[in-house]
């Protein structure tokens, strides 16, 4: 009785292929796509600027004390600068370590690490999914944030010539791709923070230490980028990439910025995906 | 939460470190200095001025006739003219037909330099006016270059530009008090220029020579200047001319009353 069910089990396990980087992405995609907090966050960077867009546009007195805040009450791409501004500063670091501060920190919370291992899939394939599948959700709420910020910005505040960084007139047909462009100079630090985020996760094995840290860090970052006497650190630290964009906007543009911030940003990325890769590597599972 | 404690102070730990062997390294070096501005501010003032001269009809005037240069001063001459600080002070001479300029041939506009480059100007309102003005269509507009922000390259050039613009010397004594043995002084000030201030300032009260003094005076210093011969009894005021070799004075002689009794 034993052995005849035995055998046909025993057939199936030799059939089984194991499973490929594609499947442990699946799974990582539809366990986030089970999330609450994940769908939220993307509704939320939806839905989020728009409000602000209309909050701040309806102010009497423009935010002066904020780079194309002086223009953004009249001029939609100054207000979708702005914004940006302002989202590189705070919420960016923190949309991005919602999930990936999470991503592997949950399975200590579940307890499901034994689970997801015993099932044929390798620890660096599953490593490698959740990196994926972190970096991807990071890079969609970008695009969604961006997306909704420039389209409410334009649509509620208008659309006329941008005055630049060096006092130049920009044509509207000019001024939208650069504003995109700009949005788009916030994915390799965004990166970067999610990979930071990642390690967090990993290390700390808790969630809240996770999303927690690398926001920390990133106000940390800012504080210590704003101090005068001690510019010359500037280059090393992750959060100045998100200021790389205001060459852009000067006359003659500037990308030199931009693309040293890259470069901080792939070392961050790469040191931080090396320390989380080794601790899971040479993490014991059998224990939780 | 001891994870989370222990990670904390290693990145704190790491990135002091990082940090302080950096800035130990490179001299606390900076991006943010005189030359970069020197070179940023007159073109972003010209784009701006030429756009508030379209805004009042005041035709002809491009960013390239205004030929604005600029000397950049950061907290006067005790310290370095480098980094990010509200401390910075830059001297914008420009031509505008429109709009003749002070015997000193420049306005002052005050910046505030951030450690990211960019900076917040504010421009002498005597010269371009507030913050509103009305433009040809009788419309209240921004002005666009009383307040403004700019940027600059970290990484651009950054060899001196050599524009020098005298000090400005301004006499900030309001009513004179004689000591106990009629003598007086005057308190000047010399403001953000190359140089500083020097000459001589002659004091007179009516046909009286009260004597001339040699005048010394640090950009961005105040001192105070005493006269050897008393003022004579019952003299109504006292009159100061300067003679400035170095900086600018001012163009007519001060004169000041004595207190009554």
């Amino acid at each position: 009785m034993t052995t005849a069910t035995l055998a046909p089990a025993a057939r199936t396990d030799v059939r089984r292929r194991e499973a490929s980087l594609g499947d442990a992405i699946r799974w990582e995609t539809r366990k986030l796509r089970a999330q609450l907090r994940s769908k939220a966050l993307l509704i939320g960077s939806l839905v989020a600027p728009i409000a602000v867009v209309v909050v701040v546009g309806a102010q009497s007195r423009p935010p002066k004390d904020s780079l194309f805040g002086r223009f953004s009450t009249v001029n939609g791409f100054a207000m979708a600068l702005l914004v940006l501004g302002f989202a590189s500063q705070w919420i960016l670091p923190l949309v991005t370590a919602v999930v990936a501060g999470d991503i592997f920190a949950s399975e200590d919370q579940h307890g499901t690490w034994k689970t997801v291992l015993t099932r044929s899939v390798s620890r660096s394939r599953l490593f490698w999914a959740k990196v994926v599948v972190a970096i991807v959700f990071g890079l969609l709420a970008l695009v969604l944030l961006a997306a909704a910020t420039i389209g409410a910005s334009l649509l509620i505040v208008g659309h006329g010539p941008l005055i630049g960084l060096s006092g130049q007139v920009i044509q509207p047909s000019t001024a939208l791709p650069l504003v995109a462009a700009s949005w788009a100079t916030m994915a390799p630090p965004l990166v970067a923070f999610t990979c930071l985020a990642l390690l967090f996760s990993v290390w700390s094995r808790n969630a809240a230490v996770g999303i927690a840290a690398p926001v920390v860090i990133a106000m940390v970052m800012q504080l210590v980028g704003s101090l005068g006497g001690v510019e010359a650190i500037r280059p090393y630290l992750l959060t100045t990439p998100f200021e790389a964009w205001h060459g852009l906007l000067a006359e003659p543009r500037f990308t030199g910025p931009i693309l040293d911030g890259a470069a901080t940003s792939a070392v961050w990325a790469a040191v931080s995906l090396l320390a989380a890769f080794l601790v899971v590597r040479h993490r014991d599972i059998t224990g939780g | 939460m001891r994870r989370f404690v222990i990670s904390l102070v290693a990145a704190i730990a790491v990135v002091l470190a990082v940090g302080g062997a950096v800035v130990a390294g490179s001299g606390g070096g900076s991006s943010i200095t005189r030359a970069r501005l020197e070179r940023s501010l007159p073109a972003t003032f010209s784009n701006l001025y030429a756009q508030r001269a379209t805004l009042l009809g005041h035709g002809g005037i491009t960013p390239e006739s205004l030929h604005a240069s600029a000397m950049c001063d950061k907290g006067g001459a005790v310290e370095p003219d480098v980094g990010a600080g509200s401390n910075w002070n830059c001297l914008v001479s420009w031509t505008d037909p429109t709009n003749p300029m002070p015997p000193e041939g420049y306005g002052k506009l005050e910046l505030q330099v951030h450690s990211n480059g960019c900076y917040t100007a504010s421009a002498p309102s005597k010269l371009v006016g507030f913050a509103t003005l009305t433009d040809t269509k009788g419309r209240e507009v921004t002005n666009p270059v009383a307040e403004f922000d700019g940027c600059f390259d970290p990484n651009g050039d950054n060899t001196p530009t050599g524009v020098e613009l005298p000090s400005l010397l301004s006499v900030t004594t309001t009513a004179l008090r004689p000591d106990s043995t009629g003598h007086v002084a005057i308190q000047v000030t010399c403001g953000t220029g190359a140089g500083g201030c020097q000459g001589t300032v002659t004091a007179t009260a009516g046909d009286a020579d009260l004597g001339t003094v040699p005048v010394t005076v640090h950009e961005e210093q105040t001192e105070t200047f005493s006269f050897p011969t008393a003022v004579p009894h019952r003299a109504p005021e006292v009159t100061f001319t300067f003679h400035l070799t170095t900086g600018v004075g001012p163009t007519k002689p001060v004169t000041l009353e004595m207190p009554p009794g």
